[in-house]
């Protein structure tokens, strides 16, 4: 069953549009919340009138920053005690970004709850804004929050990187930017909250981390956590853009006010402008190269653009810190770390966790420091790349089971990489409007919050009287399988069938404590919790089998559904049997649950080859053949992490060459429609597109069956392998994300090459 | 508010519509059909695409009293006799289903194709989901389900016309 192919457990539910996600929910008394945003990019309110949207027939209530809690919070709050900048509240009484939360109502439906907003006045004081990070952190530039726009400045550093550089035979030094881009769940932002008249609060929300955001509710209302009840019946798609609390408060606030459930369902547009993005990033970076291709000391300086609230500046850039540190084995490294604020959408969490960025510029340099040396750049990834007993150079620990090395060999062989090089010399030689070329890039993600804070998971797994049994988890399925995978595993271990396991998901009144689903520790934690419940479980079954066929436990084994006596297969009995012996005879309720925390970091590779076609005429690309390979431990489930890994390629090319967010000069956000947004469809995905695993190398060590993640690994390599590969086909340098087609014309006319 | 009899899943349905309801809203908020669903109501995603005499098209930008008369099929509709629908069937064989919310217009895009086109080529799966956004899969398993869809449905026609 462990390496069985099988699809994600609720797909009959979905393919008959029967799965029901928060948007499709309507209880009774159900009101209809909507939201007023800001319109300016900067600016206190000095006036809010809002008689005429309260006089309206048909509203319920009418909230803004007077009537309803001002605590301020971090939405990226995880647990209790946990230290983070808390600047954000409901709703603004100073507006940091278009988009900023000002006022909002319920009504009777969502027609009359759009007109009310629509007759809310308000009347800003207009502030000078920022929406860049060269002009956020301007000495003189206007503070987005008290105590200037540069949050803070972390650093991490292994050896001596300046002293390296003075001994090295070459060194490169540029600068690289990534944009900041729309997560694009095909599911808008949705939340249900009902305040009951007994002063519980109940939410449904599309999120990824219901413990959390009780934690922050409680904080916002002063309720005792026995009081509030957070869950995610359904999540249609996240990627990092439902981690952090958005519109649960504002339902909360309005149902408070108007003693009725309230539901509140984004636009497309709302969602765009007004959730969170992935920040967009500006960094340093330089490499020392020997001319046998060692690299010998690399340093990093990034900035990234967290928008309007702290939110989780510090996590996404603390976290890209420690990913430099996995790839090569290079002794003298330094990397800084500067999140900002600007006037624009608060920046979040969002697949890949800042390694997007951070490997965009490195990956760019492997590429370049290539052509200098005239060398193949997979040379130089195979010269420079962790082996399985590296170490990590910063906290000197073994990685683990690292693999890039062997996902390259394989890349190389199943992109056919010698051939594709003929065919980059050779559309250069011909000279004619398309040119073919090909890059390489490698991508590095963890596995858990292991040593960055608490990293736990709790499970709990019930026995039937009939022998099936019920997992409660507090995790969040979100379209990944990682229930399946839980039931999975469970399955295996009490050799029953997964049909005889259902579950109970992502609750905090029914699950035990979770930190969420986010930093890819969904096999690598989560799946490893499933095995110490699940052996937990076992012990006792076998103790109860033991006790029914007065036989040690030991003597004992559980495959088929059944309990067997080792040593006389005539005696067996099918758990039903022995769960009716258990709770008549032994008196017994079997009910076990693990508190497990994660022992080790891990970290998971992958080496992408991307062969594109480039334009010369129009710049446009197009990507003829892709190949990802990746290191992901042992595979529990390759139907599933193979669809997540195609998905990730098409949300990483979409970063490479189309999507990315700007703000204007008088700070407007866009693009604000999904026609706009560059996301790649059907037909704009790669000709050929391979996808594969390093396998039958041990596994992981410390993952459920030597598993580890696969989850935002493959986004990190995606951007600098398109990139690398256009730059080849062309012999420019890009720097900026996306790689847009007036970008690469502009760079094929000698364009400044900074722009 | 005006009345107009929609046939929706081979059932007249009437019901009373503002002048700018679209198909969507009336799918979802008045006949309760929340299968449908909707990813943006800009005519981008394909997240609402029912088929319309025989059309895919995306509800969110059509107006209901504009369809009466018309034959209209959603992702309810499909499924016959407690028997899934051959590309329903192929999603979850194809491991094509992640997060979900794309997939009632992805099978509604295929559906229209497979029965204008039973035999279709890759290219013309991808131009048909073209108008469909998925932000999990990559599309890959989704194009391998229409095809397996299309394979099964064949085999079902030449066995019933055999026999
Ligand atoms: S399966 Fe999630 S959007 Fe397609």
């Amino acid at each position: 069953m462990i390496g069985e192919g099988k699809p994600i457990e609720d797909a009959a539910w979905k393919v008959t549009g029967r799965k029901q996600y928060v948007a499709d929910m309507k209880v009774p008394q159900m009101a209809y919340g909507k939201i007023l945003y800001s319109t300016i990019p900067h600016g206190s309110i000095i006036r809010i009138d809002t008689s005429k949207a309260e006089a309206l027939p048909g509203v319920l209530a009418v909230a803004d920053y007077r009537n309803s809690p001002m605590t301020p919070y971090n939405s990226a709050k995880r647990f209790i005690g946990q230290q983070v900048i808390s600047n954000e509240t409901i709703f603004a009484q100073r507006c940091r970004f278009v988009g900023d939360r000002v006022a909002a109502v319920a009504a009777e439906s969502e027609e009359i709850a759009a007109k009310a907003i629509r007759l809310i006045e308000v009347e800003y004081e207009p502030l000078p804004f920022v929406t860049d990070i060269p002009s956020a952190i301007q000495e003189d530039a206007y503070p987005v929050h008290e105590g200037g726009n540069v949050i803070t400045g972390m650093e991490t550093h292994c050896g001596d990187a300046e002293a390296a550089f003075a001994k090295c035979d070459h060194v490169i030094e540029d600068t690289y930017t990534t944009p900041p881009i729309h997560h694009a769940a095909i599911e808008p932002h949705a939340v249900l909250a009902d305040w009951g008249p007994d002063g519980k609060l109940t939410v449904y929300s599309a999120n990824q981390n219901c413990f959390a955001f009780r934690v922050i509710l409680s904080d916002i209302f002063g309720l005792p956590m026995n009081r509030i009840r957070v869950c995610a019946p359904a999540i249609g798609g996240a990627f990092g853009g439902k981690l952090e609390m958005t519109i649960e408060p504002v339902a909360a606030v309005l149902s408070k006010m108007a003693g009725r459930p309230v539901k509140i369902v984004l636009s497309r547009r709302e969602t765009m402008m007004a959730t969170r993005v992935r920040h967009g990033s500006l960094s340093h970076v330089k490499t020392g190269f020997d001319d046998d291709g060692r690299i010998r000391a690399m340093e990093f300086k990034i900035y990234t653009n967290t928008g309007g609230y702290a939110s989780s500046a510090l996590n996404v850039a603390g976290a890209l810190m420690h990913k430099v540190f996995l790839a090569y084995r290079i002794p003298d490294m330094k990397i800084t770390s500067i999140p900002v604020y600007t006037n624009t959408e608060t920046a979040g969490a969002m697949r890949g966790y800042g390694s997007p960025q951070i490997y965009f510029g490195m990956q760019r340099q492997i590429n370049e420091m290539a052509g200098i040396l005239g060398k193949d750049p997979a040379e130089i990834q195979r010269i420079n790349m962790v082996r399985p007993d590296s170490r990590n150079p910063a906290s000197g620990e073994p990685i683990g089971n690292p693999r890039p090395l062997d996902c390259l060999e394989k890349a190389l062989r199943l992109s056919d990489y010698e051939k594709a090089l003929v065919r980059q010399r050779k559309s250069k030689e011909a000279g004619g409007p398309l040119r073919v070329g090909v890059g390489i890039a490698l991508g590095v993600h963890g596995n858990n919050c292991f040593g960055v804070h608490r990293d736990n998971t709790s499970p709990m797994i019930k026995m039937n009287e009939d022998g099936t049994c019920l997992l409660y988890t507090g995790s969040h399925d979100m379209g990944t399988d990682t229930v399946g995978m839980q039931k999975q595993i469970i399955a295996e271990i009490l050799g029953i069938t997964v049909d005889r396991i259902a579950a109970v998901t992502a609750d905090t009144d029914s699950c035990l404590w979770h930190i969420g689903d986010y930093s890819s520790r969904g096999v690598f934690v989560v799946g490893e919790a499933a095995v110490k419940a699940a052996e937990k479980m076992k012990t006792l079954l076998l103790e109860e089998a033991g006790k029914y066929f007065g036989v040690e436990p030991e003597e004992i084994c559980l495959r088929d559904n059944r309990a067997w006596v080792k040593t006389d297969p005539e005696k067996s009995a099918d758990l039903k049997e022995i769960m009716i012996y258990c709770q008549s005879v032994s008196n017994r309720e079997l009910c076990v649950h693990e508190t497990y925390e994660a022992i080790r970091g891990a970290a998971s590779y992958g080496v992408h080859i991307a062969e594109a076609e480039v334009d010369i005429r129009t710049g446009k690309v197009r990507i003829r053949k892709y190949t990802a390979v990746h290191d992901v431990g042992n595979i529990l489930n390759p139907m599933m992490i193979e669809g997540q890994l195609q998905g990730a390629v098409q949300m990483g090319i979409g970063y490479a060459l189309s999507e990315g967010m700007h703000w204007d000069s008088k700070g407007q956000p866009g693009p604000l429609t999904l026609k706009k947004c560059g996301v790649l469809r059907a037909d704009q995905m790669p000709d050929q597109l391979i996808t594969d695993f390093v396998t039958g190398k041990g596994g992981e060590p410390g993952g459920p069956f030597g598993a580890k993640a696969l989850g935002e690994c493959p986004v990190v390599p995606a951007a600098p392998a398109v990139v690398n590969a256009i730059c080849n086909a062309l012999d420019i340098e890009l720097r900026d994300l996306p790689a847009s087609p007036e970008r690469i014309l502009h760079a094929l006319k000698g364009g400044d090459k900074n722009d | 508010m005006e009345s107009v009899v929609l046939n929706i899943n081979g059932r007249d349905r009437k019901i009373q519509v503002e002048k700018n309801w679209t198909l969507l809203y009336v799918l979802r908020e008045v006949l309760d059909l929340t299968g449908t669903k909707c990813g943006c109501g800009t005519n981008d995603c394909g997240a609402c695409r029912v088929i319309i005499d025989g059309e895919a098209r995306n509800s969110c930008c059509v107006q209901a009293r504009r369809l009466e008369g018309c034959k209209i099929e959603t992702i309810e509709g499909i499924a016959k006799g407690g028997k899934l629908h051959p590309i329903q069937q192929a999603f979850i064989d194809a491991g094509a289903v992640q997060c979900g919310f794309c997939t009632p217009g992805m099978i509604m895009s295929a559906k229209a194709l497979l029965d204008a086109c039973p035999d279709p080529t890759e290219e013309q799966i991808r131009e048909a989901l073209s108008h469909n956004l998925c932000r999990c899969t990559g599309y890959v398993k989704i194009v391998e389900a229409v095809q397996l869809a299309a394979e099964r449905m064949r085999e079902e026609q030449e066995g019933g016309s055999a026999s």
